[in-house]
This record gives C-alpha cells, structure tokens and sequence, in this order.
C-alpha cells in the first residue's frame, strides 16, 4: 500500500467518526425535543423563573447643611445555599465546625456548635439552597458574615447569598415630618417624598429568581441582573436649627394655649427660600404631631394680617399715612351689619390717622376707609367700583399660588364683584377689608409680606435647591422672581413704616425687644362665626420680618382655636414669632452683628472662664463679644491661656510642639482631643466639663501612647 | 454578466467552502441578534442593534482576513510555520501568569498600544496546527523514528497544550485529540500513539495533583464540579436543563427567529449555548442544519485532501479542518448534554472576537489550499 492510500483510508476512517459524533447529536436533539419533550417543557414551567424588581436605593432628602432629613438605610437578608454548585462535600466537611461555631457565636446563641452543625448538615442532605440565617442584617454585619469559613467564598462556591432591602429613616424625627413626608403603599404620596419621587426613587433593576418553595424565590445567578440605578438626592433649602427652633417654640405654644392645630414659616426675604415649616395637630391621643401641612394645604380666612393689602390699595391710590380716617368709637353699620373693633383703645376716638388704625388694628377705620374710597353699595356702579380694589388684589400677586414644590396648595380664593356666583353683597367689601370672605394658606400670606419686605419684588417660594447625585451636583434651582414690583416704592415703603409701627406702638408692642428690631402684624379672626356656635373660636396669626433695615427672614405663626391664656394674634401667635426670631439671631452670622450692638451681658466673675485653655480666635471672638480688659501676653501662638491677674485678665500664649505632650489642663474635649489626637495619641476621656487631669506627663514625647483625661 | 457571477468567477477556490462560510455568517447574524436580546437591555439600556453591529463589524473583518490569506500560497505557511509556533509559547506562558481573569480563568490577554484583549490559546491552537502539518508532512519517509520523527512531533504539542490546559482545559483536550487525530492520519506509529495516550492519563493525573498547590492558576474545582455534575445527574445542572427546555420548545419547526423564551434563561446564549437558541427558535431543521454544514465542510475538505498532490496541504487543511468541526460538534454535544459542559464556542456562529477572526483565518488558509489544488487539476 503507498503512502498516499494509506492516509487516505486513515482520512476514511476518521470521516466516519465525525459522522457518528454529528448523528449521535442529532439523535440526541431529537430525543430531548420528541421522546422527553413534554417532561423538558413541563419542567420548564416547574423550575418556575421569573423576573423580580430590585428596588434601587431611594435617593437622601438633605438640609440645607447637607444633614440628613430622610435617608434609606440598607439591610440585609442572609440566605445558605448549601448545595451550591462549588460547595463541594470535602470543602462543606472540612469547614462546617468552624462555620457552625461562628453562626452560634454571632448569629443564634439558642443552638449549640454541635446543634447548630448537626442542623446544617442535615439541611444539606435535604437538598435545601435557601436556607434562612437571619434577616435585617445591618452592612457592619454583613461584613462580618462575609468573612465566615464557607461563606468567605461567595454564592458560587460557598452559597452566601445576601439579598439587599432597605428602610426608610428620619434622623431627625418629627422635624419637617410633613414637608419631607412619605410614599407609602396605597396611600396618597405626601411631601418632597412624593413631590420628588421620581427623582428619588432611581431606575429599578430586575434579577433572575427561581421558586425554591411556595413563596420564596432564590436569585439564579448574577448573570442577568440589570442592576439598579441608584436614586438622586434632593437638597432642601430647610435650616435644621431654624427648624428646630420653628417646631419646639410652636410646641411650646400649643402647648400653653392649648390649640388644635398650628403652623410657622420661616422663608429667606431675599430669594424666597424656605428656611423652616413646622406643623402640629392634635393627634387622637392627645399629643401633638406633624399630622397635615397646614402651612400650604389649609386656606383659611386671614383676618387683620390682610389689613396690610387694603391699607397699600388706599396707598396706592395717593393715601398718605396721616391722612385721618373714621373711626366712630369702634362701632359702624355696615348696609346691614355692626361692625365692632375688638381692640378698647378705639372707643376713645372718633378718628384717627391711617397710621395709628393700623397700629392698632382697627376694624372700622380700615373698613370705613376702604368702603368710602372703592364704593359703597348702594352708589353708581358700586360693583364696578368694588372691582378696583379686587384689581389692587390681583397686583399685589395675592390671586397667585406659590406653586410650592409640595402637592395639594390650596388656591387663593377672592371674590369677584361681577360674578353672579360669588354672592358679592353690600357686606363683602368692608369685611373683606379686614381679612375676611377671602381665603389663603399661611404660605400665601407670609409670601405677601416677604414681597413688602423685599421692596416689593415677588419671589417664589422654593424648597429645594438642589438635585443631587453622589454629593455631586445635577440640577439647580434658583430664586424665581414671579412680580418684579407689586406697588410703587412710596407704598412700600410707607406700609414697612406701618408695620415696623405696629412693634412700637401698636399691637405688638409688648413683644418689643430692645436686642433687635422687627415688624410685624398681627391678626385674630373668628372662625365659624356664621354658625351658632356655643363657644366662639379664633385663629391667632402673627407675620412680620426681621430686621426692619434690609429684612432677612420673613415668618409667619398662625395658631388655630387657642382655648386657654388668650386669643389674640399678638398674645398667642407672637411670642412664637419672638422665639423663633430670637434663635435666627442666636445663629445667622449676618443677623448676629446686630446682636453685638445691642446686648452687653453681665457677667459674673466666677462665670468668667478663667484657667482655661483653647483656640486664640476663639477668645478673641469672646473677647470682641464682651469687650474686657484684657492684657495680651502672646504674639502669634495658635493657643492660649486665660488667667486672672488682680481686676484683669491676661491672656497667655502656650508653645505646643509637634511630638511633645502639652499640658492640656483647662481645655475644652474638642480642643484637647484636636491637639493629642494629631500626635498621633489614643485619648480616653473620663466626665464632662474641662479637663483638671492628664494621665501623662506634659514634656512627655509622643509615641502614640494611650492618654487618659479627666474632666470636670 | 451578474454581480454574483462575477464574484465568483474571480474568487477562486473551493465554491461549497465559500458557500459554507456565507451561510454560517448569516446563521451567525441571526442567532446573535436574537440571543443578545438580554445582555443588550441589560448593558445597553434596552440598544438592542448594539451586539449585532458590534458582531457584525467583527464578521466583515473576519471576512476580509479570510479573503487575505486565500490569495497567500499555502506554501509560505510552512516556512514560517516554526516561527509563529515559537512566538505562542512566551505569549501562552504570560497569560498563565499575568492573564486578566474573566469568569474566573485566566485566558485573555491585552495587546499594548491597539488595547484588544485577545484569548492567546486561539492564536497557540492554529500555530501547533501549521506546525505540526509541517513537520508530519516533511518527516513522512521516516515517520516511524522514534528520535528523530516522534519527538520533534510530539514536544512542541505537549508545551502548548500544556499551557493552554490550566486555564482551559477542555481547549486543550480538544487541541491534543486534534493533533493526535492529525498524527494518526499522517501514520504515526499505533504503538506511539498507544503510549500517548497513557502519557496523557499520567500527565492528567499530575495536573490533578499540581492543582492541590495552586488552586489559583488551575480550575480543578470547576473541572470536578462539571464532571460530576454530568455523571451524576441525569437531567444537567442548571443550564444544562435550560439548554434541553430550549431545545425540547423548539419542537420541530421551533419557534420562528427572534422569538426565543430561554435566552433570558440561559447563560451565554450568544456564545457557549448558541446552539440551543438555535434549536429553539428554527426546531429540528435548524439543529440538522447545522450539523449538516459543519460534516459538509469536513466532507469538503477530505475530498479536496484525495486530489492534494502535496503531503502539507493535505495535513494542513484536514488539521484545520478537524479542529473547526470537532470543536463544533463539541460545542453542540454540550447543549444536548452528550459531554460535560465546557466553555467552547460554536465556531463562526457565536459572538466572541478572537474565536471569530482565528476561525476566519483557519478558513483561509483551508480556501487557499483547494485554491492551489483546482489550479493544478
């Protein structure tokens, strides 16, 4: 046979396995797809695959600051494949002691190692690949578990499966509970939780699960997971302390009053920024919660606070602050009505001028007023005329929503004298005058006076300031301007004249304070006055801006049916405006200039704190505060002591070397952890106050030893 | 005269080959559009065309090397046979060690400069193969010399699939049945060839053992796991049993193109178990189709092997030859659960760059052969 022949048959020979490989695969295709294919199809349906959501981690609700008002916190469910694919009997063998032994260690302390191995082992046998180790794993935790025997070699090898679920916190309570609010299952999504929901929620992902038993599904693999897409961050332009101090001194408030229900509003006079909106209701049990947003879902009946828009609309038409205006002792019919003021001092004149009845809220000056200049029924076209004054309305931006950033605003509601529909009577127009027949939110009408506050240029009111992803920047939204001028400058300035009036001579006299200056107007309506009510109740309101010169923060406190100590906007509703103003200028840096200037603190000698030791700029900031005599012993030292040397202070320079231990005693924590944890030291720290004791000798080097200090 | 005329007319070479390599280019474009339906939604956001244009600018590039090397004289591969041989072995040995690790085993390596991370036991396979046609073909008057005849055949096989087997080994199970096939075709001696085998067993077990001390660079785990999974359990492990409920909702006519349910279920549908998605959507003539081009293109080439005039083009085009379609078959056998699972590719059809532009190559060379033979008949 040559050589050729020869390789030829062996080529034959070879062809004719490549066919038999080729048919035995055909023949087997056919055998999965004829002869098993009903069982192949049927067990397709009992492997049971579908696709689940993976919920994408919701997006954080930051203050201003950038602290957190809601954040999801993540958790996990711990599951044991124990018949993972890679998870041989050798491997399971060798290893099952030890990883029994830290299950009962850290995770199940009812089970002994032996039990705890023998379960294990058992659940093997069985076939089990899901086996429950704990649920709502912290991360921290999670970590620990992952470095298990076992588990340490993941889900293939190892079957640990950790499945990620998270849970919705507040960090900081009730605080803008209603603001930030929620989205719940089957409940109207509520706040900038629903607001901003599509932005916080991100783009879910979707995974692979298989039914393992009834109810529970078990991830297949990673392989076609779409991951999810983690959601944005909103940032607030809410101030936590402003916030802070909004809700507890409403509280108080409410508390003392004994009040239904209550909101304050802190806005920025400048760009219309919300700095904090509080509130409380009365919830079934009696304590107070942030139950509704009164502050924007609420219209209500503004009462004497709107006396400020008829006031401009008298303005506006060539009025002059002085021009006198009718009194009557408090008493005038209107068409058919009596209307009384509810302030005595009125009963002492007949007239006063425009100013004065407004500083003292007059109700029948206003309306009077008002009636006689746009129209009193009864006259030529007085309907028409009427119309004039709904006109001013309308300019002064009141018609407008604030479109805030949070569903459900209630509409500004006003009448129109040319529609048949909104029963406009002989009365409307003077009881409008002074607050009543229309309806706003709090909102609303603190908007009204941070526009006069702000010469009259109308910002929207904003929430948010930015969108945020990773701490980076995404989206901005800027202050919008809705009206450049509502009225003209004299009007203005003339109604910043009246309310700045109102603190010095009027109403809300006795809230004066000689710390900072302020104006303001309050207000007390009467609610379901038009029923028969055994028992009259009122709204108390109080809205102003601080400081009088170049205002920065405009609030209003309204407090709904008062049943103890008072009823009156400038009682009840005022002393919260105070205290909220009070902590704005105990924290804004710009309002704390003016702050200096007013205040000299008495100090007593032992309040002084001598013997301490700290930051030069912090004494120096003290010292520009109380303005002492105080000599200076140092020259650029970063750290001081203070001393008392007979009727003076003296302010010594301390050395602090690099790797030397100081002599700490009198320092704050923060200052002596700062100075001994930059050396590198451990410092553990016994009670409170300064410190009197160190546990190592100052001179001492620093060889990142632990220090133990005392304070007291 | 038409524009396909004329392509033929000037494209030489054998015209069933040429006619193969269309249609598994257009099996190709299908199932990999078909079967990239979820890594692409997944990847791409829901850009569907993404994979397909992506495979199919890889496909016209393997068209084109496929092209090239048809118009080289077969010949020139045989001298720098040798050449490209020396050059896998420092290139396989890098990837043992520095290989990026993808899915837990180190094949892939980067090119500097290009950046292209390219399988390097793809490139090792088709320079043993020229090699070894070269030297069986050029020691055909004493093939039966153990010296000077088996050893030189028999080392450089030993090295490269050595190299290849830690990370891959059923590529390289693969490769030395190739070259043993191609040994026996070119009359190695059966006693020789006997011993191979027992030296292959031995050096198994010596992998077994090596992998003890160095888990890392040797997937013993993995190897173990499969084996056992395939002897012991009937059904398949996981996407064994979704291969079959492809292939068994296939049915006869299947499931019309595009139209595939277990894509979403099956893992690498688009390269290892292409097979099945194949199945399922063109049924029994889909599967038989295939089968058939592939037994067709070995039929081929050993008729063209029975008109070779020279004994390198014969070893040349069958070693490649055998290669291709064994490594097809095996890729299908696997989703019909007749061998273990391996992660193979089903050349020419999966998506895969590397695996796509060395097959291309093995089909130019294989082209240029029968170009030379048709021109000396």
């Amino acid at each position: 046979m040559n050589i050729k022949n020869e390789v030829l048959y062996r080529v034959y020979g070879v062809t004719v396995l490549f066919l038999i490989y080729g048919f035995l695969i055909l023949g087997k295709v056919v055998k999965i797809s004829f002869v098993e294919g009903d069982y192949w199809v049927s067990k397709s349906d009992s492997l049971y695959l579908k696709y689940e959501k993976i919920d994408a981690q919701r997006g954080n609700i930051l203050a201003s600051d950038g602290s957190f008002l809601a954040t999801s916190l993540p958790y996990y469910d711990i599951r044991f494949d124990l018949n993972a694919a890679g998870l041989t009997k050798e491997i399971f063998d060798l290893h099952v002691d030890s990883l029994a032994y830290r299950l009962v260690e850290h995770v199940d302390n009812r089970y002994t190692v032996g039990g705890m191995k023998e379960m294990l082992v058992r659940e093997r046998n069985k076939g089990q690949k899901y086996l429950l180790i704990k649920r709502n794993v912290t991360h921290e935790e999670l970590e620990l578990y992952k470095t298990f025997p076992i588990f340490r070699r993941g889900q293939f090898k190892g079957g640990f499966i950790y499945e990620k679920k998270a849970i919705r916190g507040k960090p900081y309570g009730m605080l803008a509970h209603r603001t930030v609010g929620y989205v719940r299952k089957d409940a109207k999504p509520v706040g900038l939780e629903g607001y901003f929901n599509d932005v916080l929620s991100g783009e879910e992902g979707k995974r692979l699960v298989q039914r393992v038993s009834n109810k529970e599904y078990m991830p297949v693999s990673d392989l076609a997971d779409i991951q999810p897409h983690k959601g944005k961050d909103v940032k607030t332009t809410l101030d936590v302390n402003i916030q802070d101090a909004a809700q507890s001194a409403l509280m108080r408030g409410m508390l003392k009053h004994n009040a239904q229900s209550g909101s304050a509003i802190v806005m920025d006079v400048k760009t219309g920024a919300i700095k904090a909106i509080a509130n409380l209701g009365v919830k079934k049990d009696g304590d107070l919660w942030e139950k509704y947003n009164y502050a924007i879902g609420t219209r209500i009946e503004p009462g004497s606070v709107f006396k400020l828009a008829s006031v401009m609309a008298l303005f506006e038409e060539g009025y002059s602050t002085d021009t006198p205006v009718f009194i009557g002792k408090g008493k005038h019919e209107f068409y058919d009505q009596l209307m009384i003021d509810s302030g005595k001092e009125s009963f002492l004149y007949d007239s006063l001028s425009l100013r004065k009845a407004f500083e003292i809220s007059s109700n029948v000056g206003i309306a009077s007023t008002i009636s006689k200049h746009f129209g009193e029924p009864g006259s030529s076209s007085w309907r028409t005329k009427n119309a004039k004054f709904i006109a001013y309305l309308e300019q002064f931006g009141l018609d407008l929503p604030t479109n805030i950033e949070i569903e459900g605003e209630a509409v500004p509601y006003i009448k129109d004298p040319l529609d048949v529909k909104d029963e406009w009577s002989g009365t409307t127009l003077p009881w409008m005058s002074i607050g009543y027949e229309t309806l706003f939110t709090p909102l609303q009408m603190l908007n009204f006076y941070n526009t006069v506050a702000n010469d009259g240029k109308m910002m929207k009111p904003y929430l948010v300031s930015e969108i945020q992803e990773d701490g980076e920047w995404v989206q901005s939204f800027k202050p919008v301007v809705v009206k450049k001028k509502i009225a003209s400058k004299e009007t203005i300035a003339k109604a910043k004249k009246l309310l700045a009036g109102v603190v010095e001579s009027g109403t809300a006299n006795a809230l004066m304070t000689k710390k900072y200056d302020f104006a303001a107007k309050t207000g007390t309506a009467q609610l379901d006055y038009s029923k028969k009510a055994e028992r009259l109740k009122h709204r108390a309101t109080f809205v102003g801006f601080f400081p009088v010169e170049n205002p920065i923060y405009s609030c209003i406190v309204t407090i709904t049916d008062p049943k103890k100590l008072g009823i009156y906007g400038g009682e009840v509703a005022g002393p919260i405006f105070r205290e909220i103003a009070d902590n704005c200028y105990a924290t804004n840096v710009d309002l704390k200039k003016n702050v200096a200037d007013f205040r000299k603190p008495i100090i007593k000698n032992d309040k002084l704190p001598v013997n301490s030791k700290g930051k030069l700029e912090d004494y120096e900031r003290l010292n520009e505060f109380l303005d002492f005599k105080i000599e200076k012993e140092y020259k650029s030292d970063d750290w001081v002591y203070l001393k008392s040397s007979q009727d003076t202070l003296l302010l010594k320079g301390q050395d602090i070397v690099s790797n030397i231990i100081p002599n700490v005693k009198g320092m704050g924590l923060r200052d002596a952890i700062h100075v001994l944890e930059n050396m590198g030291l451990k410092v553990i720290v016994r009670g409170t106050g300064k410190v009197y004791r160190q546990s190592i000798k100052p001179g001492t080097k620093a060889r990142r030893q632990r220090i133990t200090l005392n304070l007291g | 005269m038409t524009l396909s005329k004329s392509i033929t007319a000037r494209l030489g070479g054998d015209k069933l080959i040429w006619l193969i390599i269309i249609l598994l280019t257009a099996v190709s474009l299908i199932a990999v559009y078909s079967s990239t339906g979820t890594i692409a939604y997944k990847d791409r956001g829901g850009n569907t065309e993404y994979y397909l244009f992506k495979h199919g600018v890889i496909v016209f590039l393997g068209l084109l090397i496929t092209i090239v090397l048809y118009r080289v004289h077969y010949l020139k591969f045989s001298k720098i046979a040798p050449f490209l041989w020396l050059l896998s072995i420092p290139l396989l040995i890098f990837t043992v060690f520095f290989g990026a690790e993808v899915n837990d085993a180190r094949r892939w390596i980067t090119l500097p400069i290009i950046n292209l991370t390219f399988q390097t036991s793809d490139f090792g396979k088709l320079a043993l193969i020229i090699y070894l046609a070269r030297t069986i073909s050029a020691k055909q008057e004493y093939i039966s010399d153990f010296k000077s005849a088996f050893v030189p055949i028999i080392v450089p096989i030993i090295l490269t699939c050595g190299l290849i087997a830690p990370a891959d080994l059923s590529s390289a199970l693969l490769l030395f049945l190739t070259c043993f096939i191609m040994m026996f075709i070119g009359r190695v001696h059966y006693k020789f060839l006997l011993l191979l085998l027992a030296g292959g067993m031995v050096a198994f077990a010596f992998l077994i053992l090596l992998s003890a001390f160095f888990p890392d660079f040797i997937r013993q785990e993995t190897w173990i796991s499969r084996i056992q999974e395939f002897v012991m359990n009937s059904d398949g492990g996981y996407q064994i049993q979704q291969s079959k409920i492809a292939i068994a909702k296939g049915g006869f006519f299947g499931l019309g193109p595009g139209n595939s349910i277990q894509r979403n279920f099956l893992p690498s549908p688009y390269s290892d178990f292409i097979y099945s998605i194949i199945c399922e959507e063109f049924g029994l003539i889909g599967a038989f189709l295939i089968v058939a081009i592939y037994l067709g293109l070995f039929l081929r080439t050993v008729s063209l092997v029975t008109k070779s005039p020279k004994a390198f083009g014969a070893m040349l085009a069958m070693g490649l030859s055998v290669s291709l379609v064994l490594q097809a078959l095996t890729n299908m056998a696997v989703s019909v659960h007749l061998v273990p699972v391996t992660g193979l590719t089903l050349p020419m059809v999966s998506m895969g760059g590397t695996s796509l532009i060395f097959t291309s190559m093995s089909f130019g060379i294989i082209l240029s052969v029968s170009r030379y033979i048709e021109k000396l008949n």
